[in-house]
């Protein structure tokens, strides 16, 4: 054993701080430093929204701090209409593609993948090494974004031509004369964008290869945790769908730079003064190019939380996961029907209506395999022995929550109800339902049920149930009256309501899910503390807090380089709660058979 | 700790609560004026009613489990990984409801939407969108009495051609009460969606492209708004109805509103249409 651990240390010299901590090719480092990173995204996110929810409840009203800086002058504090479409847009564009992407698969799919099936680390370190440090370029550029000509971009994370696209004639320059921040703040955000998806691109080529090839003896596919199945299969979405979206960034960018007309119709377009040269392209082709990438997308945002979630449960419960393999079926469910449903965000673009119609049907029955999971959540939770830790709340309130974001997928997905509904604040709420209420609070339960392997610490308990119970009341102030305002048939990416004799009567909601909204931003300090000073809290060497079966857990807090002292064998699948072979409540995939010898345990690879 | 079932009971109920009671404060759909309306609306509280149902009983397990099976010790979970014929029955029980509900949307998409099953139209307009208004193109009057306008028109519409004795307006839609309409949407710039709530039609305007689009006021709830009285020689709006841009456009996509006036009767319409095209040659010359 002693020489296995000098083998292992061997392996592994000690290494400078720089190599260590800051260009590391150690997985749970790089999961780490995504973490960290998608974090203050979250700040940043969420801090634009607070900003622009102001406006929406009280229109034309003087922003507190922020009007005296950015818009004295004429604008007398208040918010001007297209700084509001910069905020909204850049608020989705970060919370997608700068925190829930890099937190699901960056910060946790590296995470987990090596520790979860008894590996060392990736199958190319290096190349994981720079799927992290793509991204510092998209951190410089899309923050950089914010202080060029005409601002960030404000086209909506959806960049729809020609508002997007729409360039000046040959010679004239960058801007555009479509909208003030659709000029270089746009060519930005293509930019910031492009690297995002090189980053995933090597993350999920790494996935991929080191699920298949890198499991210890004894994993089998039907053995390997769900959150391992979650992201593998998001791994293989996101190779296959982002090359597409890489590609349609880049067309545009080519629209914006080189006069090239992908988006562009014959004829040229005349805005007040200037007329774009004449095209030849498509506008929809966009939409269609975009939403092939972005409706996967929607999936590479939630599985890896499912499949998280599914973990939390089954450890809390202290009872195996009801029905794995329907479980795996449905994630390859949601993800092979997650690729011929993009046509849903489409049902009113002008694209043939008789497509509409099969699209809404694919759609629907993707409502399927969502179903199943919730209800084999329910039924894991049945004559279970439920541990209320914080990570098991979250997980729960991810399920609760799903239940709503799935659900009212079905109102948009019917083709005659999206007549009205479509583009309203239903979607909005649909989609916060999914992303926040579920990606989020999945999100918080595996920061809470990692952090003692991640840290060697724990968070604090307490706290985490406070910050937890305001977060569930008021991101539900928040979110749920969206449903409301969206049946009154508001439109979203409105700068003022009030405009409209048919929505003031709305208003109230309006100033109701502001409220909720900053009261929202106000309970994530208490997390922000207990994470960050947690850091600081006394050391906890127990490998398996939470007497969870699998094989992270049989690994130091915090595994060192190399993760494990010797390579597991595993003898069973990982949910082996309340089995009767064991007296304990739990049973660790590692664990040997009766009256079996334990493994002498073949020595880690060395790589 | 069993008590935390209790905000999820909590948080829940309040939830429910709140979309029962929120028609009975206004805060529900529009009233509708289209025929084809009140089947979206039906289809919306359909799909609400079954959604609805099935929200109640999984939180309400999620709920009871949390409650009833919370910590406590000495006790041990089942031992169990799944129940095959549970879970045959629900996929499958879910998969025939969802398919109801998809087949059940068929009827009434293919009717407003496809072009095959537009019914013959007794108006025809062009609505032209550009940063930010709505500018709207009507046949005079004389040519109203053209059996072939609608293809003629249709024609125009595609190719930008314009005759001498159209009626411009911006930012007005003008129909009446039980007209059927066909309107031809194009944009000069950016994508906009035309979208008139009372009516539930909705439909994106595309650069390069030009696409009809059917309403009418034909529900039994339609009411015209905007009263012709003919001792003044004017005309009264009675209650405002509102035309709004569904598809971000710019800066000015919150205000790029439009007004829905409908006429009592077709001879009301033609009225304010050859006064409207006085008021055009007038400001002409």
């Amino acid at each position: 054993m002693s020489a296995k651990h000098e083998a292992v240390t061997h392996a592994h010299p000690e290494l400078s701080f720089l190599r260590k901590y800051i260009f590391s090719t150690d997985h749970k480092v790089i999961g780490i430093q995504f973490l960290i990173s998608g974090l203050i995204f979250l700040l940043i996110g969420g801090g634009l929204a607070l900003v622009f929810r102001i406006q929406l409840a009280w229109p034309y009203s003087e922003i507190p701090l922020l009007g005296r800086w950015f818009w004295a002058g004429p604008a007398g504090g208040r918010m001007p209409p297209e700084t509001y479409n910069m905020l909204f847009s850049m608020h989705a564009t970060i919370m997608i593609f700068f925190v829930i992407i890099p937190l699901l698969t960056g910060a946790f799919g590296n995470f987990t993948i090596p520790l979860m099936i008894g590996a060392p680390d990736m199958a190319f370190p290096r190349l994981n090494m720079m799927s992290y440090w793509f991204m510092w370029p998209a951190f410089a550029i899309i923050l950089a974004s914010f202080f060029v000509e005409g601002g960030a971009a404000g086209q909506g994370w959806t960049s729809y031509p020609t508002l997007a696209s729409a360039t000046m004639p040959a010679g004239e320059g960058l801007q555009s004369p479509a909208a003030p921040n659709s000029g270089l703040g746009q060519i930005f955000w293509l930019l910031a964008l492009i690297f995002v998806g090189i980053s995933s691109m090597a993350g999920s080529v790494n996935y991929i290869t080191t699920v298949v090839n890198m499991r210890a003896p004894g994993m089998t596919m039907f053995r390997m945790p769900m959150t391992i199945w979650a992201m593998f299969i998001t791994a293989i979405l996101q190779a296959m769908a982002l090359p597409v979206l890489t590609v349609a960034l880049i067309l545009q960018l080519l629209d914006k730079t080189l006069n090239t007309t992908f988006f562009l119709p014959p004829g040229g377009l005349p805005f007040g003064n200037w007329t774009t040269g004449p095209g030849g392209g498509q506008t929809l082709l966009w939409q269609h190019l975009f939403w092939f990438y972005s409706h996967p997308a929607v999936y590479i945002m939630i599985l890896p939380a499912m499949g998280m979630v599914s973990d939390i449960i089954a450890t809390f419960s202290r009872k195996p996961l009801f029905g794995y393999k329907p479980m795996v079926y449905a994630i390859a469910g949601i993800a092979g029907l997650g690729f011929i449903v993009w046509g849903h965000h489409m049902f009113m673009s002008g694209m043939d209506p008789r497509l509409g119609t099969g699209f809404m049907i694919a759609t629907i029955m993707i409502a399927l395999p969502s179903a199943v999971k919730v209800f084999n959540w329910l039924g894991t939770t049945w004559q279970a022995n439920i541990h209320f830790s914080t990570a098991m709340l979250n997980a729960l309130a991810f399920v609760s929550m799903f239940i709503i974001g799935g659900l009212s997928g079905i109102f948009m997905a019917a083709t005659p109800v999206d007549i009205a509904i479509h583009d309203t604040y239903f979607i909005v709420a649909h989609i916060h339902y999914v992303l926040f209420m579920s990606s989020i609070f999945g999100i918080f339960a595996a920061i809470h049920y990692w952090y003692p392997k991640m840290f060697g610490r724990r968070m604090n308990e307490f706290w985490g149930k406070v910050h937890f119970a305001l977060t569930f009341i008021f991101a539900n102030g928040v979110f749920f009256p969206m449903h409301i305002f969206g049946i009154g048939l508001a439109p979203r990416r409105y700068y003022n309501h009030l405009e409209y004799d048919f929505l003031t009567h709305l208003q109230p909601l309006n100033v109701f899910m502001t409220i909720s909204a900053l009261l929202l931003g106000v309970a994530q300090v208490i997390f922000l503390v207990n994470f960050f000073g947690s850091l600081f809290s006394r050391r906890v060497e127990e490998r398996n807090p939470w007497h969870s079966n699998t094989l992270e857990w049989t690994a130091p807090s915090p595994p060192p380089h190399g993760n494990f002292e010797t390579t597991p064998v595993v003898y069973r699948g990982p949910y082996e709660y309340a089995s009767p072979d064991s007296a304990e409540d739990y049973l660790p995939q590692t664990a040997t058979p009766n009256g079996q010898p334990h493994p002498t345990g073949a020595p880690v690879h060395a790589h | 700790m069993k008590w935390w079932s209790l905000l999820f009971a909590v948080v829940i109920l309040v939830e429910v609560v709140f979309v029962l009671l929120a028609p009975l404060v206004g805060w529900g759909l529009p009233p509708n004026y289209a025929s084809y309306g009140s089947e979206i609306d039906n289809l919306f509280h359909l799909i609400l009613a079954l959604t609805g149902i099935v929200f109640i009983l999984t939180e309400a397990i999620l709920i009871y489990n949390m409650y009833r099976f919370a910590r406590s010790d000495g006790r041990r979970s089942q031992y169990t990984h799944g129940h095959h014929r549970l879970e045959i029955i629900w996929t499958a029980v879910p998969a025939v409801i969802l398919l109801f509900i998809a087949f059940a949307q068929v009827g009434a998409w293919e009717r407003v939407k496809y072009k095959s099953r537009m019914p013959p139209a007794d108006q025809v307009f062009e609505v032209s969108a550009r940063q930010f208004e709505w500018r709207v193109r009507y046949p005079s009057a004389e040519r109203m009495d053209d059996p072939k306008l609608v293809e003629t028109f249709a024609r125009e519409a595609q190719e930008n051609k314009k005759q001498v004795d159209d009626v411009h307006r911006v930012n007005e839609i003008h129909v009446w009460k039980g007209g059927q309409v066909r309107v031809y949407l194009k944009t000069r710039d950016v994508l906009h969606s035309f979208f008139l709530p009372h009516l539930r039609i909705k439909q994106d305007a595309v650069p390069g492209k030009t696409i009809p689009v059917w309403f009418d006021t034909a529900g039994p709830e339609a009411e015209a708004n905007f009263i012709y009285d003919p001792s003044s020689r004017t005309w009264k709006e009675t209650k405002p109805l509102e035309l709004a841009c569904a598809e971000l456009c710019g800066w000015g996509h919150y205000k790029m509103r439009g007004k829905l006036f409908i006429h009592e009767s077709k001879e009301d319409f033609i009225r304010w249409l050859k006064h409207a095209a006085a008021e055009q040659n007038a400001t002409k010359d």
